[in-house]
């Protein structure tokens, strides 16, 4: 009987495992886009040509921030029910998928 | 003609310079920018923008007017001479203000037609009347895509900063800009915040922030100092969206302590019989009538009911002087209310604007940048040689060497205002008196009229210098 509850624990702790793994992979994978996302937006441009007028590193840092932070804005709208999704329905759907996958 | 030489104020940018040639203001674009200048033109952005009167228009004509040969012009465009050119640090809130907000107006608009401006000077601003109007056409150039608003700390140095100044601290930015001349930083009005002041988002992104970035930028802490920042972009819709926050919070930007004035209120508080209003507009009136002066200087201007008195007896644009800021505010506001071609600048009378800049000539002293055809000093005089210890004969000289002609108000020790001044003072003025003004006047010029005024013996003199 110990063992069977103990194979069952194992199980149930494998199952958590797994589904943890899958979180984490999805989360990197989110977090990867967006990282890749902001440096689009921020350094993927066409290179803009050098003023007369110095236009101050400060300013300059601002503004990408301000247009980081609008960058983000637009993708977090965008990818926001994934987002979302990956905390909120993870549990139900990820204990299916994974179950799926563990048949595999 | 010798080889001409350019405004001594327009070096900085290579792009093209300002000469004034017999009265006529041209401005060159050189061969470097010409591809811009061709393709701003080509967005119909010059012609939309001079249509509503926000940008000084502008004739091609001839480079061969100039001679110019190193570098030689690819165009030379005229504009139209202003009335009277005046600085930053001599206007007021709302002016200063009205400025900031139309450069935004004329930056979202550039950028709509896929131009945006290289600068953020304020200088490149001018009034007609209360109104600005934009007058650097090398200003605009084609907006590259993800290019960053070059002209932000620019913009924040010589119109944010200065407003702020007011609004959060409630101290004028005149005499602290006339000493910088290039407004105020960043750093210096972050010095000034309170913690209450952290709570607003604009100025702790346009202030703090930005030093902040600056600072840890240049101590050689941090990476900034590679070319990523060079070539770093920001997106249109950002640059959009920065400046229409921006312009926002301008137009919300109201002064701090308005209620310090002491000469705002001077037309409702003090004790003027409107018979004594009346007899000095009638005196102006006639002044202006008969001698129809294009320039009119009237220092010790207060709300500026006597320089609209000027224009209805026929002078063509009255610049106002003073150096209370409630009185400036109603002088702006009645140029505006009333669609005056009448202007009010910040001038302390004892210490008028001096020749400064570079080389002590990028900026014109009052007196190099225009000669009025005539000139108001009323209730002025008391002012100078009593409260500020002015020579009588100086004062006189003074006012005698900047038109050929105008009225003065004599004050009388008597009256209950020069009383004032002296009230705590030994009166040290014996020469202080009607006649010996009169006779001082009349070395100089010839006295066409005077009149009493008031029952304490003010006396309006017109004089003509000879």
């Amino acid at each position: 009987m110990e063992s069977a509850v103990g194979c069952e624990k194992e199980c149930e702790m494998a199952k958590v495992l797994v589904h943890a793994r899958e979180v984490i992979s999805k989360m990197r994978h989110v977090g990867n886009f967006l990282v890749v996302s902001i440096i689009v937006v921020i350094f993927g441009f066409e290179n803009s040509a050098l003023a007369y007028l110095d236009p101050g590193t400060g300013s300059m840092v601002l503004q990408l921030l301000l247009g980081g932070i609008a960058g983000v804005v637009v993708i977090l709208k965008l990818y926001w029910s994934r987002f979302v999704g990956l905390f909120r329905g993870h549990a139900r759907e990820e204990s299916e998928h994974s179950s799926s996958e563990d048949q595999k | 003609m010798g080889v001409v030489q350019p405004l001594p104020g327009s070096f900085r940018d290579p792009s093209g310079n300002v000469y004034r040639v017999e009265g006529r203001i041209l401005r060159t674009v050189n061969e470097c920018f010409a591809p811009d200048f061709d393709f701003v033109t080509s967005t119909g952005l010059f012609k939309n923008l001079a249509a509503e009167g926000l940008l000084l228009p502008f004739e091609v004509v001839s480079s061969e007017i100039l001679k110019l040969s190193d570098p030689k012009p690819r165009y030379v465009l005229e504009t139209p001479r202003l009335p009277f050119i005046s600085f930053p640090y001599e206007w007021s809130f709302s002016a200063l203000k009205a400025a900031a907000l139309l450069h935004v107006r004329i930056h979202l608009q550039a950028l709509e037609a896929g131009v945006t401006l290289s600068d953020a000077s304020a200088y490149n601003m001018q009034f007609q009347g209360n109104q600005p109007v934009f007058i650097d056409h090398l200003s605009f150039r084609r907006y590259h895509s993800g290019e960053m608003w070059v002209g932000h700390r620019q913009f924040c140095e010589q119109f944010l900063n200065p407003l702020l100044l007011r609004a959060l601290f409630g101290i004028s930015h005149n005499a602290w800009y006339r000493g910088t001349q290039e407004g105020i930083t960043t750093g210096e009005i972050r010095r000034l915040l309170k913690w209450r002041h952290y709570w607003k988002w604009n100025v702790v992104t346009h202030v703090v922030l930005q030093d902040l970035f600056q600072k840890t930028s240049t101590q050689g802490t941090k990476s900034f100092q590679d070319t990523s920042l060079a070539t770093a972009s920001f997106p249109l819709s950002s640059f959009k969206h920065m400046l229409k926050k921006l312009s926002t919070w301008l137009s919300q930007l109201t002064p701090l302590n308005t209620g310090e004035s002491t000469w705002g209120d001077y037309d409702k508080t003090c004790s003027y019989s409107s018979m004594e209003t009346t007899s000095k507009k009638q005196f102006i009136l006639e002044f202006t009538q008969k001698v129809q002066p294009a320039l009119v200087w009237d220092f010790g201007c207060n709300t500026g009911e006597y320089s609209e008195t000027a224009l209805e007896g026929g002078a063509r644009y009255v610049v106002g002087f003073d150096f209370d800021q409630g009185a400036l505010e109603r002088s702006y506001h009645r140029a505006g209310e009333r669609r005056l071609p009448f202007q009010a600048l910040f001038m302390d009378a004892a210490n008028p604007s001096p020749n400064q800049g570079w080389n002590g000539q990028e900026r014109e002293s009052l007196q190099a940048r225009a000669s009025a055809d005539a000139v108001f000093a009323l209730a002025l005089v008391h002012h100078l040689a009593i409260a500020r210890n002015i020579p009588l004969v100086q004062v006189v000289n003074w006012l005698i060497a900047l038109a050929p002609q105008g009225v003065i108000e004599f004050v009388p020790k008597n009256d209950p205002m020069a009383q004032e001044l002296l009230r705590l003072r030994q009166d040290i003025f014996p020469d202080y008196t009607v006649e010996h003004f009169i006779a001082l006047l009349h070395e100089k010029a010839g006295i066409v009229k005077t009149e009493t005024v008031s029952k304490s013996g003010r006396m309006l003199v017109w004089f003509k210098r000879r």
